[in-house]
């Protein structure tokens, strides 16, 4: 028995989960209007019991009240009856592969935006702003508590018929039940307010109502923070205290457990801890709560792989190992846990480009499975083709080049791939040099093994020209190219005459960091605050500049905040709205002028290092020298690859000199590493 | 030339004297081992024994085929003929020519005999082996010349000689028994053959088939000494079937211990017998010694304790108990018998079982299961297969019992399937799920018969307690026991393994099969406890046919096939030898150019994945036909 714990059987309530592996709440932003779970969404969830979890819980934040809006981040609305006819569907989706489904209810209080649908005043305890959000809020009052509790049973009530496995109550990331627990948010002075026992008021009655509602026979849970790591709010000892109070009142079944609070940015990036923090930063925390309760214990946050979860388990700090964003980047994971196929399993790099899509409103799409949420349309598993077998050769071992190598060869044909570099990667391997970035590479080591386990016949170190292609007779060629630092857009950085260097320069180690260095980042991704904090960390004295309103602009909510917490940590001056309009030499040294957007007014530097990142400008010499000799001229009919369907042009005959040639990621324009993949995902998976 | 005709007489009678004598002389030696049941009327069995169950053995190798049936046709028909001629004192010219013919025909056979003996292959023995060709041939020659010479053209020297050539075969033929000699083997065979310790064996064809008399016999547990110490322990019939062995080697041939360089080799394990029922040291065996022992290091006698003046400890837990070389052996010799007894006393009254033995069956004892595990968790992996759990009182038709195996992440996947296929079949079937322990089937076989009727006693108590049509199991070693085993403890139960009863399911159309999409060579590995203990080879490669796998055979398959180096506990006892079992048996699948090698058995699921490197796949045959059930995307 290689897993006894983590794939041994659990008895929660009255259900039955077949191992300890869960996906636990979180936001989707799937939901179709209305909050209402549609085929997107029910497939999503489908996959992840098809891969074999015990149970899911979906519908992060799924609010129970009409005031507590849905829009924002599309979640289910369990606030009117409409809910119980989707839910049943997803709940029987599940149920047909062996997984259980519960559903996470909350009141979300001031942690929102008013602005948008209904346009409603936000309620919280005591009237404090929420920041992260901007959520302006009014004073709650008795009858709207009392209103609030009554949602809660109806729509607990609401999944039930829909036949659920049960609900997880939110009392986490400072929804409307914590924002009454902690001290931060609650200066009341009524029955609600003051005393711990009163603060907890609220949030006992709603499990009460809860209770009530169901019967003792339906699983009921509680999610609740482990400590909020302010200094004004709730710390560990208190919630324990809490914890202890919530379950002796017999009315859960479960509590899952988190670390941090997250009304801050600061503390939101700790909540989804992305690949900087340590594995399993906070599981502390939940074993400190279990130690507290006689109910069983679920926890997640950067639970990544078998062994780590099998450890938390047998050494009893938990009992059920929350595995979310893992199984979004591969919905499959505990099947290939279960049957002996680790080494397939596509392992979350905590890159949270699914978490921060999210706090932009955006669906979650996972940096690495351009199949995840898309289900209907791409494939996880890549059927063999019923077609002929062809010979495909893909140009470009970056994260684009490697997916349509991939799928190409799963779909049965003959698949060679060149590469430049000895190693396959492309850009990913420069975006982990950077500090803390270095699980990047843990994208490529999945797509390193697949290539190699499949078979895919890969020529490293080989620079593809146009005859060595054509001397392959392929019938499909997919250039996967990439791109080059796209340094001569100003001639005035004086790129050409050594007066600027790339950032890809630095990260590859081809120029050494200076001692004073301006990084000048036009692009705001991870790539400028990257090589900043690369130079930093290695004694530079660092400025980083930008046009954009903020370093790190494109940077998502959880991810800006690591690096913000290192370039301060290392005295890196952040210059935002400034234009570099040239670099010149004086005295020996550089000097670089910066132009403020908003007055025009010029400023200058001396330093030793200009460092630039711009970007990427497409690399294309082989498009060009192939286009006119392939029979689509390298076109990729856009109406079908949208719609997901077959490319026209791959029903002609091929091979014999005939063939076709598509592009896909950075080598037509630039995108990022998941819009690569999906090119080549979409492309290829109809080969 | 009467004076001549009256000397053969005289020999003849001498012969004949030494013979009873040197028979008398051996059997009293058979004669010190345990009781046995005894009837002279057994006798009567031989010549049908001899020439359907010998012969079915023999004609694998028809080339010493052919030669035994000349030499030992030719030599009992002119030893007949002159026991009628000569020891009668008929004097008859007919009936020496019959002589002549049988004569010149041994002689012929003799010829063959040398021819095989010019290039010996290393299997066989050397030593007084080596001159049978001549003393046969002289033999042979004598009567010939005897019987086709006019006695008025033989001149005193000539008549001599003859005589003295007759006097060598004779001596040969008759004083082999007495002194143990080759030709012991002659007495010693027809014995054996008559009162052979599992007169089942030579039950009718079909019968044979149905039951293959492998199930060892239970031990009673308040006997004196528990299994065999010394040789006297043995029975008499196991002492008399050690004599008849002829030291061809066809077991050792066999053996994938021996293979393996593990210090095993069934045909020096069976001299090692002889040698401790006649007393003496291992330095003459002619053969090929055990794998890294030097011979003259042993030897032993009948009151001797066997172990370890005799036999070293790890050959006795080399034995994987795969039973191949009893299946090749032309005389019928039972090794594994005497092995387990051997194991018996060593581990019940030495506690001497090495390795990971002691552990495991303290984990039986304690937990009835084999890893020391919880038996709930044995069926974690059916709970979201939607499957029932067997309660008393309540009826089902196929009861599936999983076995050790069960706790293993790999052979779920095979239990997976099984289930997945049962439901499509829509067979009315449950588990036994938290109820089931351990047959004890490994204890068995390490010589722990006490802790494998206990486990006995107290499954067949359970599944007393249940209602059910038949048993259902994917492990042969529980198939075997459940089936085979248990009705000697009184645990009477229809048991099919995965493969017939799918086999079953297929053919009547109940399971509806389309056709794999593995495009890659396919071979079939045939667990030992399925194939040559119960003589099931063609269920599963049925199945397989039936999904459109065309099987490419290995060179050993079928009742023939190699061991995976998992049976008799051997994992456990882990004796080193020069490579592993496994290894052996993927090379031979290798040697098929098989990217896959469909098995039928947990043990050899795990044995053969076990293997490092580059190997083909290692899928059971019910995961090749759950991934070809029809409708099945």
């Amino acid at each position: 028995m290689r897993y006894p714990n983590l794939l041994s059987p659990f008895v929660l309530n009255k259900l039955t989960l077949r191992n300890r592996i869960v996906s636990t709440a979180h936001a989707e932003v799937y939901a179709e209007p209305g909050g209402l779970p549609g085929d997107r969404y029910i497939r999503y969830y489908e996959e992840k019991a098809k891969g074999g979890l015990g149970l899911a819980i979906c519908g992060g934040s799924s609010p129970v009240s009409i005031d507590s809006p849905q829009g924002w981040w599309k979640s289910v609305n369990l606030s009117n009856d409409q809910i119980i006819e989707p839910l049943a569907r997803l709940a029987g989706a599940m149920h047909q592969h062996g997984a259980k489904i519960m559903i996470q209810a909350t009141h979300m209080g001031r942690r929102s935006a008013f602005h948008g649908e209904h346009w409603p005043h936000l309620m919280t305890p005591s009237g404090v702003r929420e920041p992260v959000h901007r959520g302006n809020a009014k004073i709650i009052e008795v009858e709207e508590i009392n209103r609030i509790i009554k949602d809660f049973a109806a729509a607990a009530r609401r999944v039930k018929a829909a036949g659920m496995d049960g609900i997880e109550i939110s009392a986490a990331h400072q929804h409307l039940i914590d924002q009454f627990w902690s001290p931060r948010t609650n200066f009341r002075t009524d029955d609600f307010g003051g005393s711990l026992q009163n603060r907890m008021r609220f949030g006992r009655e709603v499990l009460s109502a809860v209770r009530a509602e169901v019967g003792a026979d339906f699983a009921v849970g509680l999610r609740m923070c482990g400590d909020e790591f302010h200094p004004d709010g709730l710390d560990h000892e208190t919630l324990k205290e809490i914890a202890h109070e919530m379950v002796s009142s017999g009315l859960i079944d479960f509590l899952s457990v988190v670390g941090s609070g997250a009304d801050t940015h600061n503390t939101l990036a700790n909540c989804m801890p992305p690949m900087a923090l340590p594995p399993e930063p906070f599981v502390h925390l939940a074993a400190g709560i279990k130690a507290v309760v006689n109910i069983p214990v679920m926890h997640a946050q950067s639970i990544r792989d078998a062994g780590q979860a099998e450890r938390l388990l047998e050494s009893g700090m938990i009992d059920l190992v929350g595995m979310t964003r893992a199984q979004i980047a591969d919905p499959h994971m505990a099947m290939k846990i279960r049957d002996g196929r680790e080494d397939e399993i596509k392992q979350c790099v905590g890159a949270n480009y699914c978490i921060d899509r999210q706090y932009n409103g955006l669906d979650v799409l996972c940096v690495q499975n351009a199949a995840t949420s898309r289900e209907a349309t791409m494939p996880h598993v890549i059927a063999k083709s019923g077609g002929p077998k062809r010979k495909v050769v893909v140009v470009g071992g970056g994260p684009g080049g490697l997916e349509a190598a991939r799928v190409a060869r799963l779909r049965g044909h003959d698949v060679v791939l060149f590469e430049r570099e000895s190693t396959v990667g492309g850009q990913v391997n420069l975006a982990a040099k950077a500090p803390q970035r270095e699980q990047m590479a843990g994208i490529i080591r999945w797509f390193d093994m697949e290539t190699t386990r499949l078979g895919v016949e890969r020529r490293l170190g080989v620079e593809a020209t146009d005859a060595m292609i054509l001397a392959e007779n392929p019938d499909i060629v997919v250039l996967a190219t990439g791109g080059a630092s796209h340094m001569g857009q100003v001639a005035g950085w004086g790129a050409a005459s050594g007066l600027s260097v790339s950032a890809w320069d630095i990260l590859s180690g081809r120029a050494a960091p200076a001692q004073n260095v301006l990084v000048y980042d036009s692009m705001s991704t991870h790539a400028g605050a990257g090589v900043a904090d690369f130079l930093a960390t290695r004694g530079s004295r660092v400025e980083i500049a930008t046009p954009d309103v903020k370093i790190a602009d494109d940077v998502g909510g959880t991810t800006f905040p690591i690096f913000y917490r290192r370039l301060y940590a290392l005295d890196v001056v952040m210059t935002p709205n400034v234009w570099l309009d040239e670099v010149y030499r004086e005295d020996g040294r550089l000097v670089a002028v910066l132009r403020n957007e908003y007055t025009e007014v010029q400023e200058e530097r001396v330093v030793d290092q200009v460092v630039i990142e711009n970007g990427i400008l497409p690399n294309d010499q082989l498009y060009w020298a192939l286009k006119e000799k392939s029979l689509n001229h390298g076109q990729t009919d856009m109406e079908t690859l949208f719609a997901a369907a077959p490319q026209p042009s791959l029903s002609q005959p091929l091979g014999g000199g005939r063939f076709l040639l598509f592009r896909v990621g950075d080598c037509i324009s630039q995108h990022n590493i998941h819009g690569a993949i999906y090119d080549a995902l979409r492309l290829c998976k109809d080969f | 030339m009467h004076s001549l005709d009256h000397l053969v007489t005289l020999f003849f009678w001498l012969a004949v004297a030494a013979l009873a004598f040197g028979t008398m002389r051996r059997a009293r030696l058979w004669r010190a081992g345990a009781a046995a049941p005894f009837n002279w009327a057994q006798l009567l069995t031989v010549p049908r024994r001899y020439l359907v169950d010998v012969h079915h053995v023999v004609a694998r190798d028809p080339y010493i085929a052919r030669t035994h049936m000349l030499v030992a046709g030719g030599a009992v028909a002119a030893m007949a003929l002159v026991a009628l001629n000569y020891g009668l004192m008929l004097y008859r010219p007919l009936l020496n020519g019959a002589l002549v013919l049988a004569a010149a025909v041994m002689l012929g056979g003799s010829y063959l005999v040398w021819q095989r003996r010019r290039a010996p292959l290393p299997r066989l023995s050397a030593g007084p082996w080596n001159r049978l060709p001549y003393t046969l041939a002289a033999f042979a020659f004598g009567l010939l010349a005897l019987a086709l010479l006019p006695s008025a053209l033989l001149s005193g020297f000539f008549a001599a000689l003859i005589m003295l050539a007759l006097l060598a075969g004779t001596a040969e033929l008759v004083l082999g028994i007495g002194t143990g000699g080759p030709m012991k083997h002659a007495v010693a065979g027809v014995l054996h053959l008559a009162f052979h310790p599992r007169a089942e064996r030579f039950a009718p064809r079909a019968e044979r088939f149905a039951m293959r008399s492998t199930a060892l016999r239970p031990l009673d547990l308040a006997a004196p000494v528990l299994g065999v110490e010394k040789p006297t322990d043995f029975r008499w019939n196991q002492l008399l079937g050690f004599d008849a062995c002829v030291q061809c080697g066809k077991c050792e041939a066999a053996c994938p211990a021996f293979a393996a360089g593990q210090p095993l080799n069934p045909k020096k394990f069976i001299q090692d017998m002889v040698l401790g029922l006649s007393g003496g040291s291992d330095a003459a065996f002619a053969g090929s010694p055990y794998p890294g022992i030097t011979l003259g290091g042993h030897s032993g006698g009948p009151e001797e304790p066997i172990l370890p003046a005799l036999l070293a400890p790890e050959t006795l837990w080399s034995c994987t108990t795969c039973r191949a070389c009893v299946e090749e052996c032309p005389m019928q010799i039972e090794h594994v018998d005497a092995i387990i007894d051997l194991r018996r006393f060593q581990t019940l009254a030495r506690g001497a079982l090495p390795g990971k033995g002691p552990e495991m069956l303290g984990n039986l004892r304690e937990t009835a299961t084999q890893g020391g595990y919880d038996n709930a968790a044995r069926y974690h992996w059916a709970v979201d297969l939607n499957v029932r759990q067997i309660r008393p009182g309540e009826s089902v038709d196929v009861l599936l019992v999983a076995g050790e195996g069960a706790f293993d992440m790999r052979y779920q996947r095979s239990l997976r399937a099984l289930v997945k296929l049962l439901q499509a079949a829509s067979v009315d079937f449950a588990i036994l799920g938290a109820l089931e322990v351990d047959t004890g089937d490994t204890a068995r076989r390490l010589g722990d018969e006490a802790t494998f009727q206990a486990q006995a006693v107290r499954l067949i108590a359970t599944l007393s307690t249940l209602t059910f049509g038949r048993i259902l199991t994917a492990d042969p070693h529980v198939f075997h026991s459940l089936k085979n085993e248990y009705p000697a403890l009184g645990g009477h139960f229809t048991v099919l393994h995965h493969t017939v009863f799918l086999a079953g399911l297929a053919s009547s159309g109940q399971l509806k099969l389309g056709a794999t999409s593995e495009t890659r060579t396919i071979t079939y590995h045939d667990p030992c406890y399925l194939g040559r203990y119960n003589g099931e080879t063609e269920a599963p490669r049925a199945l397989l046919r039936q999904i459109g796998v065309r099987l490419t055979e290995m060179e050993r398959s079928g009742l023939r096939g190699r061991c995976c180096g998992g049976g008799g506990g051997a994992p456990l006892t882990d004796i080193p030898g020069t490579q592993r079992i496994p290894d052996i048996r993927i090379a031979d699948a290798r040697a098929t150019g098989a990217g896959l090698v469909a098995v039928a058995c947990p043990g050899c699921t795990a044995m053969l994945e076990g293997v490092v490197g580059p190997r083909p796949e290692v899928i059971d045959v019910a995961e090749l036909l759950a991934a070809a059930l029809e409708g099945q995307a």
